[in-house]
């Protein structure tokens, strides 16, 4: 190496021990996101708070219980609203590949912000009243969900493959989207099938 | 006398199903209002969540702690819900109360908000300030003592070279 070659590694040194000093202001000027994926999460756990003990066969005059959870891995914090419906096998599920929502209306629902980074969560009870058993079908007229009584129509038809009459209660992720400046679905759902019995 | 009795029955039983008729008409109209009050209430709160989403949004970009508001929204955030709720089972009433709740606690955090926004901002300057100043002084000493660096190992390495000495090698011949 002559002195030519040692003075162009010198200024390059240089110049890299230049920007490691200057990188408090350039941050300022040119901010790092970082490259993570920015996402949302949500969850039902049973009874106990554990991924275990959902509820199934359910009857009228029983209350059960089970929580639902979010997180936030958005890098900021968010608005958010979930969305409780009900359902039997025949009705409409949200369809995440087209980001659309169940076209159910809801019953109940939660609103709610978290920080970047944290987590909420909140306990469900809910209990049937009005529930018709007929030949090979179920009616059920009410559901309360947090103390609140919800008229509903809903039926079901025997299912063999369960051996029940399966209803489904069901969680939509709703998040709110400051460029629509609206609520938007965000494509996550998640339920639990109750079996109707006498 | 038989004339004026049934004249009488008559008259009575118009005013009767008039004051019915103006009563359901009244009812009817004080509901409709019901709905249209808790439609106005919701819609306000409903504004006024996301104005102060985006206020709080702005104070913690600018590095604000804003902990204490996002539990306050969370707040009117139950409120917002139970006045949605009500509104979808009919009960105006309770669906107005609750938008209202949920308009003063809102109205409270977006002030908030702007004022820690105003003051982070401050401090976001100042810091600002120091972190220009210091990556400049940053700078200066690196270039500097690189450049002191490099002229103590030029001179180093001409005087290696330079006291080089040659030497004539005889063949012998």
């Amino acid at each position: 190496m002559d002195l030519e070659d040692h003075r162009t590694l010198f200024m390059v040194v240089t110049l890299g021990l230049a920007l490691v000093a200057a990188s408090p202001a350039l941050s300022v000027f040119l901010p790092f996101r970082g490259g993570s994926e920015r996402f949302s999460k949500l969850w039902l756990l049973g009874p106990g708070r554990m991924v275990e003990d959902y509820p199934f066969n359910v009857t009228v005059g029983e209350t059960y219980s089970v929580f639902v959870g979010v997180s936030n891995q958005m890098g900021c914090s968010e608005y958010y609203v979930v969305y409780v419906k009900f359902r039997n096998r025949t009705q409409s599920l949200p369809d995440v590949s087209s980001s659309l929502p169940s076209s159910l209306p809801p019953l109940y629902e939660f609103r709610f912000f978290v920080a970047d980074g944290e987590a909420w969560e909140s306990p469900v009870t809910f209990a049937f009243q009005d529930m018709t058993f007929q030949d090979d079908s179920v009616f059920v007229g009410g559901v309360w969900i947090n103390g609140v009584a919800f008229p509903v129509d809903a039926s079901a038809m025997w299912d063999s493959e369960n051996t029940g009459f399966c209803l489904q209660l069901f969680f939509e992720l709703w998040r709110y989207d400051k460029t629509l400046q609206s609520f938007r679905f965000h494509d996550r759902f998640i339920g639990i099938w109750l079996n109707m019995t006498v | 006398m038989f004339v004026m009795r049934s004249a009488t029955r008559l008259c009575f039983a118009s005013t009767t199903l008039l004051f019915i008729l103006l009563s359901a008409l009244m009812l009817s109209t004080s509901a409709s209002s019901n709905q249209e009050t808790a439609i106005f209430g919701i819609s306000e709160a409903d504004y006024l969540m996301a104005q102060a989403h985006e206020a709080v949004l702005g104070a913690e970009e600018v590095g604000a702690d804003v902990s204490g508001l996002l539990d306050r929204l969370d707040v009117a955030g139950e409120y917002l819900a139970e006045a949605h709720i009500w509104y979808r089972l009919g009960d105006f009433e309770n669906a107005t109360r609750f938008a209202g709740l949920c308009f003063d606690v809102v109205e409270e955090v977006r002030s908030e908000a702007y004022r820690l926004t105003e003051e982070a901002y401050g401090l976001w300057v100042a810091g600002l300030f120091v972190r220009i100043i210091g990556s400049f002084v940053g700078v200066v000493v690196v270039v500097l003592l690189c450049y002191v660096v490099w002229r103590a190992f030029k001179r180093r390495y001409q005087r290696r070279v330079l006291g080089l000495k040659l030497e004539v090698v005889s063949d012998g011949s």
